[in-house]
C-alpha cells in the first residue's frame, strides 16, 4: 500500500527538494524490488514475514507425540536440507514439549527469530527460539492459558505473523462446538485481544450469504488490499473424536464449517461471510500485485475454491475445480501455491495422493499431474523457486490410519515442472519421534551479525 | 543534508534490496493472463473505517531509555510519549531502502496532520535511530532539517539518538525492534540489517498499533490517532462523570 501511495501523492504536499528526490526514489526502490528473485522460501508464510534470500537450511517439523514411541511428547524435529551437509536428509535436532497436546499448527514471527507451535487438545503455545543457532531451536516459553486469557477460546490453531505480533486462530470454544475466534499476542507471548467469529446471532455487521457459523481455522492476511480471509473447520468435540465414528454419527457431520469470512484487516470487522461448504482449510492469497484472490480446498466436498475480487470490487467465493472424485472422499487437507501462483499443489489425506494444478487462470484449474505419496499425506510445503517440496503424513492422532497405512514420514522431493523426484524420507515412527505435521523452513544466513 | 549525501543516499536505495522484506508479497509482478480476475490492483477493498468505529487495545507498555535530542541533551524517552500521541519509528541515517521510505511517509503524515490544529498539538512523531556511532545528534540536525515540515500548525517532529550502545540496548530489545550488522558493511540499502516496525503510543504510554511499512499510510495511522483521541476524549468523559 506504500508503494501505491507514493505513486499517487499530489504534487502540493511534496515540499522540499529532499522529499521530492526521494518520492521519486522511493517509487524506483519499490518498483526495482518488486522485480527481484528470491532464491527460496516457504511460499504460504505471512507476507509481514522475513524471508530467507538462498535455500532452506532447515526444515522444522512440528511433530505429534505418540504414546510408546520416543519419549511420547510432541516436539519440533530439525532435519538438515543443506545440500553438501554430511547430515543432509538427517534428522538433527529434536526438542520435546514436556507432554502431548495435539501439535499441529505453528509459525515464525515476523522477524522470524520465533517459531510458535499450538497443541488442539491442551490449547498450550511453546515458543522456540531459531535465531540463536537454527540448527538447534530451544523451547523459550509456553503459554498455558490461551484459553483463560482468550475469554473462551479453545483449540489453538495456526501462528500468524502480524507486525510485532502473532495471530493465533482457534478452532473451538469451552463448549466444544466449532465458534471460535482470532486471539492477538506480542511476539514475546503477551495476551492482546481476542476477535470472536460472526455468528447468526451477532453477525457483527457482516454481509452474510447464507449462515454465518462462527468457526474457524486459518486466517491470512493481504496486505495490499486491507483484508483478512479466515476458513473453519470443526470443533473440539469433532477433531478430538476418532474419524471413524464421526463420519457415522449424522449429528456430528452436522457441525462442520461452511463459511470463509472476508474481513476489514486494519479495523479486524467481519465485511462478509461466504457460504464455502464442506469445510474449506488452509487458505493461499496469490502473491502477484495484480492477482487479488485466494485459493483453499474443501475437506468434506472435495472441491478448490477461488475467493477473488471482481472488476467492480465486490470480492466473491466460487467453486472452481473438484479434487480427484469428490464421491471417494479424498479429503483435500493442504494446499501449496507456487510464488508465480502457477502452480497449486493439494495434498489429499484419505488417497495419499498430491495433486498438481496448472492454475495460470485460476478459475479454471486444470490438473497437470498426480502422484501417490504415502499411505495418507497431509501437509506440502514448497521452496519459492518451486524447486523443492516437502510432505508430511500425520492429520490428527485420532483421524491418523492405521496398519500399513499409517506410515509417519516427511518425505522430500524435486519439481521441475512436470514430475516429483524423490530427494530423502525419513521415518518418524523408526526414529522414534512419532506423527509429523506442520513445516516451517530455517536458515542460519538470516541472523548474520 | 549536501548534495553529495543525497546522491549517496539515492545510490544506495537503487543498489538495495539484500535486506529487504516487507514488499515480499510484490515480488513476483507479471501480465495478467487472459481469464484472470481483473479486479483494481491498488487501493483497500474498504473504505478507511470511521474514527472511534473500531478498537485499538493496548499492546504494552512503552519503554523508556536513555536518548539524546539533536541539540545532544538528554532525556528518558518515557518522558518524551507522555502526554501527546506519539508515532514512534526507528531507523538509521545511513540506511538506503526502507528508511527513507519510512521517512517520506512520517513527513506526508505530519503534513495531513498540520490540517487540523487542535489534532497537532496532540501528537507528535519521533525518529529514533539505532545507529548512535554514525547518528551524532549534529548528523540527525541535519537529517531532521530535510524531512521536517516549517509549518507552524505541523505537529512536532523529534529525532533521537543514543548516548551508546549499552543505553541503545535495552531500548531496542523493549521495542522488540532487532538490528544486526550485515556481513558486508558495504551491502547495498546500508550496513544495517532490520525490519522496520512503527510504533502508535497513546497520551498514558501504551503501545496501540504496530505498522509495518505496509500500513504507514497517512490516511490510517491518522485515523488511528483519530481513534485514540476519541476514547481519550471519552475516557475524560466517564472519569469527569463518576460520583
Amino acid at each position: 500500500m506504500t508503494r501505491i501511495l507514493v505513486l499517487s501523492l499530489p504534487l502540493s504536499v511534496r515540499r522540499n527538494r529532499m522529499r521530492r528526490v526521494l518520492l521519486s526514489t522511493a517509487a524506483l526502490v519499490w518498483a526495482w524490488l518488486a522485480g527481484q528473485p528470491v532464491q527460496a522460501d516457504e511460499t504460504c508464510q505471512s507476507p509481514y514475514m522475513a524471508k530467507i534470500a538462498g535455500e532452506e537450511e532447515f526444515v522444522y517439523v512440528w511433530t505429534l507425540g505418540v504414546e510408546g514411541v520416543g519419549d511420547g511428547q510432541d516436539k519440533v524435529v530439525t532435519v538438515d536440507v543443506r545440500k553438501d551437509s554430511p547430515t543432509f536428509g538427517k534428522v538433527i535436532d529434536s526438542d520435546s514439549v514436556g507432554g502431548r497436546g495435539e501439535a499441529h499448527h505453528g509459525g515464525l514471527t515476523d522477524d522470524r527469530r520465533y517459531f510458535w507451535v499450538a497443541g488442539l487438545a491442551d490449547s498450550k503455545i511453546h515458543i522456540f527460539d531459531v535465531a540463536t543457532d537454527p540448527a538447534n531451536p530451544k523451547l523459550v516459553k509456553t503459554i498455558d492459558d490461551f484459553v483463560e486469557k482468550s475469554g473462551g477460546v479453545v483449540g489453538a490453531h495456526g501462528a500468524y505473523a502480524l507486525p510485532g505480533r502473532m495471530l493465533i486462530p482457534g478452532l473451538s470454544n469451552k463448549n466444544h462446538d466449532g465458534r471460535t475466534g482470532l486471539v492477538e499476542y506480542t511476539n514475546d507471548g503477551q495476551y492482546i485481544t481476542t476477535h470472536w467469529l460472526p455468528t447468526a446471532e451477532n453477525t457483527q455487521g457482516a454481509v452474510v450469504e447464507r449462515v454465518a457459523d462462527g468457526y474457524g481455522y486459518d486466517a491470512r492476511v493481504l496486505p495490499r488490499k486491507n483484508v483478512m480471509l479466515t476458513s473453519s473447520f470443526t470443533g473440539f468435540s469433532n477433531y478430538m473424536r476418532p474419524l471413524g465414528e464421526v463420519v457415522k454419527d449424522e449429528e456430528a457431520m452436522k457441525h462442520f464449517g461452511q463459511t470463509m469470512v472476508l474481513w476489514d484487516f486494519h479495523a479486524r470487522t467481519p465485511k462478509k461471510v461466504f457460504n464455502v461448504p464442506g469445510a474449506p482449510l488452509e487458505i493461499r492469497w496469490a502473491w502477484g500485485p495484480h492477482n487479488n484472490y485466494a485459493f483453499t480446498s474443501t475437506a468434506l466436498t472435495s472441491k478448490l475454491w477461488l475467493v477473488y475480487e471482481d472488476a467492480d470490487g465486490d470480492w466473491k467465493a466460487e467453486a472452481v475445480a473438484d479434487v480427484g472424485d469428490p464421491a471417494k472422499l479424498p479429503v483435500p487437507v493442504d494446499i501449496s501455491l507456487s510464488a508465480d501462483d502457477r502452480t497449486l499443489f493439494v495434498d489429499s489425506f484419505m488417497d495419499g495422493m498430491t495433486r498438481v494444478f496448472d492454475v495460470s487462470d485460476p478459475h479454471k484449474p486444470k490438473q497437470i499431474y498426480e502422484r501417490k505419496i504415502g499411505g495418507g499425506v497431509n501437509m506440502v510445503s514448497q521452496s519459492w523457486d518451486g524447486k523443492r517440496l516437502y510432505y508430511t503424513s500425520s492429520l490428527l492422532s485420532n483421524w491418523d490410519k492405521t496398519g500399513a497405512d499409517g506410515e509417519q514420514f516427511l518425505k522430500a522431493y524435486t519439481w521441475d515442472g512436470k514430475e516429483l523426484a524423490p530427494r530423502f524420507e525419513v521415518d518418524f515412527m523408526h526414529e522414534g519421534l512419532g506423527r509429523p505435521h506442520m513445516m516451517t523452513f530455517g536458515s542460519s544466513k538470516l541472523y548474520a551479525s | 543534508m549536501s548534495s553529495l549525501a543525497i546522491i549517496r543516499l539515492i545510490l544506495a536505495a537503487l543498489l538495495c534490496g539484500a535486506s529487504f522484506t516487507a514488499p515480499a508479497h510484490d515480488r513476483h509482478e507479471r501480465a495478467p493472463d487472459v481469464g484472470q480476475p481483473t479486479g483494481p490492483s491498488t487501493g483497500y477493498a474498504f473504505a478507511l473505517p470511521k474514527p472511534g468505529s473500531y478498537r485499538l487495545p493496548a499492546i504494552r507498555p512503552a519503554a523508556g531509555g536513555s536518548v539524546l535530542d539533536e541539540t545532544g541533551r538528554e532525556h528518558d524517552l518515557t518522558d518524551l510519549l507522555q502526554g501527546r500521541i506519539t508515532v514512534l519509528a526507528f531507523m538509521y541515517t545511513r540506511c538506503g531502502d526502507v528508511c527513507p521510505t519510512a521517512a517520506l511517509q512520517l513527513s506526508l503524515l505530519q503534513d495531513l496532520a498540520a490540517k487540523d490544529a487542535r489534532l497537532a498539538q496532540r501528537m507528535h512523531l519521533v525518529s529514533m535511530s539505532f545507529d548512535p556511532d554514525l547518528d551524532t545528534p549534529s548528523v540527525l540536525a541535519e537529517y531532521a532539517a530535510a524531512w521536517r515540515s516549517d509549518e507552524t500548525g505541523a505537529p512536532e517532529w523529534l529525532f533521537l539518538t543514543a548516548p551508546d550502545h549499552s543505553a541503545l540496548a535495552p531500548v531496542l530489545a523493549a521495542y522488540g525492534q532487532v538490528v544486526s550488522a550485515k556481513p558486508n558493511p558495504d551491502a547495498a540499502g546500508g550496513p544495517l540489517y532490520h525490519i522496520f516496525r512503527a510504533f502508535l503510543i497513546d497520551a498514558s504510554g501504551q503501545i496501540r498499533n504496530i505498522y509495518s511499512l505496509d500500513f504507514l499510510d497517512p490516511d490510517l495511522v491518522l485515523t488511528d490517532i483519530k481513534t485514540l483521541l476519541l476514547d481519550q476524549e471519552q475516557d475524560q468523559h466517564t472519569a469527569g462523570s463518576a460520583p
